[in-house]
């Protein structure tokens, strides 16, 4: 007697719907098949139990599933303000870049490598001139010496390196502190490498770095800690006694620890200190940085990572099944862009600053609760003098009846009620932007 | 510290082809291993790249229009109805549409079957994600499909199916009756299907690219994956898509924006100039391929290989040695890179099952149709000399006439020295 299964596959083979039908005969040696997982799946598959008359009927098909790692993923928060905020004609000083464009020589510089022909696939972890050029950025800034062949890693900007971080150095169920409020693509990444999220909040006015907490979280069992500074949406930088304090942890728990710094130039109130720089720190710190911010150029996507090889050998790996490449001619730009001169990072500084004294004093002055924004191009605000509820009913109300943008920062923690009473604004506007924003608070926000 | 690395980071391995490359290029030998051109990008489209930075295109950037086109070219191709507003994601190339494509729907221990010989990206993807690859051999000579042995290797856990075609490494065009089978599997066992079709304007003679999308049931099961890169020979500049049923397309953009948050901005608007190239564009691009298959195949039977298979798309020739020739296939490219200073790829970095061409041989391996990639390293994993896995050697022909012709040069001179027909 013929299984059901066998009988079943008959069927199929059989079908008429099939053009293979007429010439396949079931062979000798498949009828053999009893294996469970065949009764299985083509008991699954139909519909009837009788065995003499095996017909393949359709069932109701099930939903087309969406990988559980993602249940929780939607539409960013920022998508969701741009669209508002053209639909109300608002002032957008929500999203984090900038309305005004990159430096000439750097255009200039990705014009002439696509008329050069450059625009073919790149070496999968950097054109060897950028990797050099990162390298030498580095050594610049930090004094560290790293090997741009084994040590740097070209990226699709630094969302990709975070990435490729997440997913080629961390193993499912592993530990990873991360602090709120936190850029929203750690959270989605890490949960895509199924990771066990802990967090540590920092709390105004000054943000720092709760060391209790962070002494409760971090354990033998943290695998790594994520440190964003200059940080987003804060502004505020890790000072030299924080980040020991994380180094320390980190070595005592033989911990790594992933820096994101694509800010590092937009440090106006403090020094810019890489983790990567700290005594014992360097072997187990992987550091992320970009172009986009630093050259105005952020729909670029060129970023990259350092770390030593034993680390940067798992971020290649992640990156090359990620992106395979990065875009040739933006490598070759952006080997341009990091042989800047100084006098190119002083403007920029120069050129923020004046930007951020418009906002900031421009907000004071509209009655929002200012805190100190040391690093990024980015300020947050406590908009409860308003007298909204929480930051989203604020920011809805600011683009309908005020008709200017801002980010509710309450989707940058993990519990949004820790963010209710912040605002982000970015500063990273053309001056007059800036000021037709305030004008709007001004005249019509009121207390 | 190698116990830092994340389980899946330590089951990846480096890509033999770009290991090859370094080698070619080290030995500065002619690349027909790596599958991206070496003559220049239409000058319209650089143009509009240009025209794009200058115009300040340059901060992060979701072009719309593409979506619209790409809406509209499926329509006249392929006779598919798509939302562009809901159907499509914009990648960073086709590699990441496919990984993202992987991410969205696969979970830990799902199985994903793939035709082998296969492009070795796809199982990594797979890999990451947490499934389990599953491959069903073609059939050497002609890469014919076997219903059987694909009905063999669904099981409950099977998620989706990959369909590369046209096809690399092997440059066959599936044909109706081939896509009509899959997708009537796909539908019977309630199975998605990611597609992968960046070669879909280079197909020769009477072969015709044909979307699986296409066929009965499979518009809302199927994920197609493709992207700037070979139709428009700008492979460096990032540009692919994703074109799903809503959810599947809308978990796509949402892991692209947390991937990489988009596609590289300039190369968006080139992109658009791109898609709406007149039909004569389709038709050189078409021609001069043709030209450079007929060429390498050509060339590749004269000096004593086996093309069993003239390929019908695609950018590659996948000759096998001939029986006098003792070498594997990794031998002789070294030979090739070292003697003749011209690079291919080996083809057993695309084979991944344990299957042999005889069956009364291996009725176990037919009866076990799950082969689990073992960590094959660099082509290891075979078992004899004369496995046709062994046996096969990529070459590509998206060259200039001058490297083409370079490398006939160089082949013919070295004939007697590669010693194809020693034993």
């Amino acid at each position: 007697m013929q299984s059901r299964g066998v009988a079943l596959r008959e069927a199929i083979i059989s079908s008429p719907a099939l053009p293979f039908s007429e010439g396949l005969k079931p062979k000798p040696h498949i009828c053999k098949l009893n294996k469970p997982w065949v009764r299985t799946i083509m008991a699954s598959a139909v519909s009837t139990a009788n065995s003499e008359q095996v017909a393949v009927k359709a069932q109701e098909p099930p939903p087309l599933q969406v990988s559980r790692r993602l249940e929780k993923f939607k539409t960013t928060i920022f998508t969701q303000m741009s669209i508002l905020a053209v639909k109300h004609g608002a002032v957008n000083l929500g999203q984090g870049f900038p309305n005004f464009d990159g430096p000439e020589f750097v255009k200039e510089a990705a014009i002439k490598a696509i008329r050069e022909g450059k625009n073919q696939y790149a070496r999968g972890y950097g054109v060897p001139e950028l990797n050099s050029a990162v390298a030498a950025r580095f050594k610049k800034d930090t004094g560290l010496t790293v090997d741009p062949e084994k040590e740097v890693t070209v990226t699709s900007g630094c969302t990709e390196a975070i990435a490729a971080t997440m997913l080629g150095l961390i193993n499912p169920g592993d530990e990873v502190i991360i602090f709120s409020p936190f850029y929203d693509s750690y959270q989605a990444t890490l949960s895509m490498s199924d990771a066990k999220i802990k967090t540590v909040t920092l709390r105004p006015p000054d943000f720092a770095v709760p060391e209790k907490e962070l002494r409760e979280v971090f354990s033998e069992n943290t695998r790594a800690i994520l440190i964003n500074t200059p940080h987003n949406p804060t502004g505020k930088m890790f000072s030299q006694k924080e980040l020991e304090l994380i180094a320390s942890l980190c070595i005592e728990n033989d911990a790594l620890a992933f820096t994101d710094e694509v800010y590092d130039k937009l440090a106006f109130e403090a020094e810019h200190i890489s983790m990567a720089s700290l005594p014992g720190m360097y072997e187990r710190t992987v550091t992320m940085n970009s172009l986009g911010k630093t050259f105005s150029l952020t729909g670029w996507k060129i970023g990259w990572a350092i770390a030593p090889p034993h680390l940067s050998w798992g971020v290649r790996q992640a990156h090359s099944y990620l992106t395979f490449s990065t875009s040739t001619p933006m490598q070759w730009a952006s080997v341009a862009a990091l042989q800047a001169p100084d006098s190119y990072y002083e403007e920029l500084l120069k050129d923020y600053r004046a930007k951020k004294n418009i906002l900031v004093d421009g907000l004071k002055t509209v009655g929002f609760k200012v805190y100190d924004s040391p690093g990024t191009y980015f300020v947050v605000v406590d908009h409860t003098p308003f007298g909204f509820d929480n930051d989203i009913a604020f920011c809805e109300h600011l683009i309908e009846k005020v008709g200017v943008v801002a980010i509710p920062t309450s989707v940058f923690y993990v519990d949004p009620n820790e963010g209710k009473n912040l605002v982000r604004f970015t500063f990273a506007k053309d001056e007059d932007t800036l000021k037709q924003a305030i004008e709007r608070m001004k005249a019509n926000l009121k207390r | 510290m190698e116990k830092r690395l994340s389980k899946r980071a330590l089951s990846l391995k480096a890509s033999p082809i770009q290991e090859l490359s370094h080698l070619a290029q080290r030995c500065n030998a002619i690349n027909l291993a790596e599958g991206f051109p070496d003559f220049p990008a239409p000058p319209a489209i650089k143009d509009a790249a240009i025209a794009a930075i200058r115009a300040d295109f340059n901060q992060y950037r979701h072009v719309q229009a593409i979506c619209d086109y790409l809406a509209y070219t499926l329509k006249l191709t392929q006779g598919l109805d798509v939302d562009p507003k809901k159907n499509i994601a914009i990648c960073c190339g086709q590699s990441e549409a496919f990984a993202a494509a992987i991410l969205a729907v696969v979970d830990e221990g799902d199985e994903v079957l793939l035709l082998d010989p296969a492009y070795e990206t796809y199982e990594a993807c797979i890999t990451m994600a947490g499934g389990t690859p599953v491959y069903v051999a073609l059939n050497p000579p002609c890469w014919t499909l076997e219903l059987e042995k694909l009905i063999l290797a669904f099981t409950p856990r099977t998620k989706a199916i990959v369909l590369n075609s046209p096809h690399n490494p092997t440059g066959k065009v599936f044909s109706k009756d081939e896509l009509t089978v899959i997708a009537e599997l796909c539908c019977r066992m309630h199975c998605i299907a990611i597609t992968d079709e960046v070669y879909e304007h280079i197909t020769f003679g009477s072969a015709v690219h044909i979307s699986l999308a296409s066929l009965p049931g499979m518009l809302e099961r199927t994920i197609i994956t493709s992207s700037i890169s070979k139709t428009y020979s700008v492979t460096g500049w990032r540009v692919g898509w994703a074109i799903a049923p809503v959810e599947i397309a809308s978990a796509i953009r949402n892991i692209h924006v947390k991937l990489t948050d988009s596609a590289p901005a300039p190369f968006q608007e080139a992109a658009l100039t791109a898609l709406q190239s007149v039909p004569e564009y389709f038709e050189s691009l078409r021609m001069e391929y043709n030209e450079r298959r007929d060429f390498m195949v050509d060339l590749l039977n004269r000096v004593g290989f086996k093309v069993h298979f003239k390929p019908q798309g695609a950018v590659f020739v996948f000759a096998e040695l001939p029986e006098t020739c003792a070498m594997s296939d990794v031998e002789y490219v070294a030979k090739l890179i070292t003697v003749a200073g011209i690079a291919a790829v080996p083809g057993c970095g695309f084979f991944h099952t344990r299957e042999k061409l005889s069956r009364q041989e291996s009725s176990q391996s037919i009866l076990d149709p799950v082969s689990r990639p073992e960590s094959m390293g660099w082509c290891e994993g075979s078992h004899t000399l004369k496995d046709y896995r062994n046996r096969y050697i990529r070459f590509a022909y998206c060259k200039s006439k001058a490297t083409l012709m370079a490398a006939a040069d160089k082949l013919n001179k070295c004939n007697g020295l590669l010693v194809l027909h020693e034993i």
